[in-house]
C-alpha cells in the first residue's frame, strides 16, 4: 500500500516537473516603442516585461507596468502616464494568446523560427484582438522571442490633445524582445 | 519715450524668462534618485505582503512615491548592462521587490551578494500580479540607486 503511494507520489513529482521544464519566462524582457510625428520622434524603452511560454500548448502571456517605460526626456514620460495612457487608472498593460503555428517551432532544437502570436492585447482599459508576426531564437535550449508590429493609439482609446495633434502620430512601431530561461520548478 | 522702451524691455524680459524656462522644462531628464530624499522606507517582506494583502489600497499609498525598501538580497542578474537587484524572503515565497538599478549604479552592482542586506532607493512603478500561479508576484521599482549596505 505504502509502495503503490509512493508511486503515485513520484508519478505526480514527475508530471509536475515535466509540466514546468514546458515553460519558459522573463521578468527582464524589453520592449520598445516610436512613434514619428511630423515634429518630433518619441520614443520610449521598458526593460521588465515579464513573458511566459508554455512550449507544449503554444500559450503565451506577456506583462508590463506601464510606468516602468523610460523615456529620454522627464516631460514626456510624465505626458505619457498623465495625459495619454493615464498610468495611475490603468497601471498594467497585457498579452495573453498563441503560438498559431507552434507544432512548427522546435523547442529543443537551435535554430530561428517564424511564429504567429494571435490573441488580445489588453491596453488603457481596452481588450482588442490583434495577430503579431515574430521569430522564435533557440539556441542552446533557450528561446528567444521578437517581434515588431504596429497599433493605433485611438484602437485603444488614447485621446491625443487637439494641441498636439498634428504632431503626434497615432500609429505607434512597438519592438518586443524577450530572452527566455526554462522555468524551474 | 522713455516709459514705451522700458516696457518693451519688459516684455523682452518676460518672453526671455519663458522661452528659457520652456527650453529647460522641455529638456529636463528625470532627477538622479541618489540626490531625492525616500518618501517611504519600508521592508521588502512587508511591502511585498501589504500589495498581496489588498494590491488596490497598497497603489494608492505608493504610488508616484520614492521608496527606500531595506531587505535582504535573493538575487542578481546582469544583461547587456542593466542590472536589476531581486530583495525579499530568500526562504521560500516568490514574490520579491524587483529593483532595476540606474545605469549609473552599475560600478556597485559586483559588491552585491544574495543574502545581503541592503537599502535601494527607487521609484515605485507599480504591482505585478501573478496571474500564472507560477513566477510569483512583484513590487517593481526603477531608476534605483543603492542607499547602504549593512
Amino acid at each position: 500500500m505504502n509502495n503503490r503511494l509512493m508511486g503515485v507520489a513520484i508519478l505526480l513529482l514527475l508530471s509536475v516537473l515535466g509540466n514546468a521544464q514546458d515553460k519558459f519566462f522573463t521578468k527582464s524582457g524589453k520592449i520598445s516603442f516610436v512613434s514619428k510625428g511630423t515634429v518630433e520622434t518619441i520614443t520610449a524603452k521598458h526593460k521588465g516585461v515579464t513573458c511566459v511560454v508554455d512550449s507544449k500548448s503554444g500559450a503565451i502571456q506577456y506583462a508590463v507596468l506601464m510606468k516602468g517605460f523610460e523615456f529620454a526626456k522627464a516631460l514626456m514620460q510624465e505626458h505619457f502616464n498623465e495625459n495619454y495612457v493615464e498610468s495611475d487608472k490603468y497601471p498594467k498593460a497585457d498579452f495573453k494568446g498563441m503560438v498559431s503555428n507552434n507544432s512548427e517551432i522546435r523547442y529543443g532544437q537551435d535554430g530561428s523560427y517564424p511564429a504567429k502570436v494571435k490573441g488580445t492585447l489588453s491596453l488603457h482599459g481596452v481588450t482588442k484582438e490583434i495577430e503579431v508576426p515574430g521569430t522564435i531564437v533557440v539556441n542552446g535550449g533557450k528561446p528567444q522571442l521578437n517581434a515588431s508590429f504596429s497599433i493605433l493609439l485611438s484602437d485603444y482609446h488614447i485621446k491625443i490633445p487637439a494641441v498636439v495633434k498634428d504632431n503626434i502620430s497615432n500609429t505607434v512601431a512597438i519592438t518586443v524582445d524577450c530572452a527566455l530561461e526554462p522555468l524551474k520548478p | 519715450m522713455r516709459r514705451r522702451t522700458g516696457i518693451l524691455l519688459g516684455i523682452a524680459l518676460v518672453l526671455a524668462v519663458v522661452a528659457i524656462y520652456a527650453y529647460r522644462e522641455f529638456h529636463r531628464t528625470n532627477t538622479n534618485l541618489a540626490e531625492v530624499k525616500a518618501d517611504v522606507t519600508v521592508g521588502a517582506v512587508p511591502l511585498v505582503n501589504e500589495f498581496l494583502a489588498n494590491d488596490s489600497v497598497a497603489n494608492v499609498k505608493y504610488q508616484n512615491k520614492i521608496l527606500a525598501v531595506q531587505g535582504v538580497v535573493k538575487e542578481v542578474t546582469t544583461s547587456e548592462g542593466d542590472c536589476t537587484v531581486v530583495m525579499g524572503d530568500t526562504t521560500g515565497m516568490s514574490s520579491s521587490v524587483r529593483c532595476l538599478l540606474d545605469s549609473a549604479q552599475a560600478a556597485f552592482v559586483g559588491n552585491i551578494r544574495r543574502g545581503d542586506v541592503i537599502t535601494i532607493k527607487g521609484a515605485i512603478t507599480g504591482f505585478k500580479k501573478d496571474e500564472t500561479g507560477l513566477l510569483g508576484s512583484d513590487v517593481e521599482l526603477n531608476r534605483c540607486v543603492l542607499d547602504s549596505k549593512q
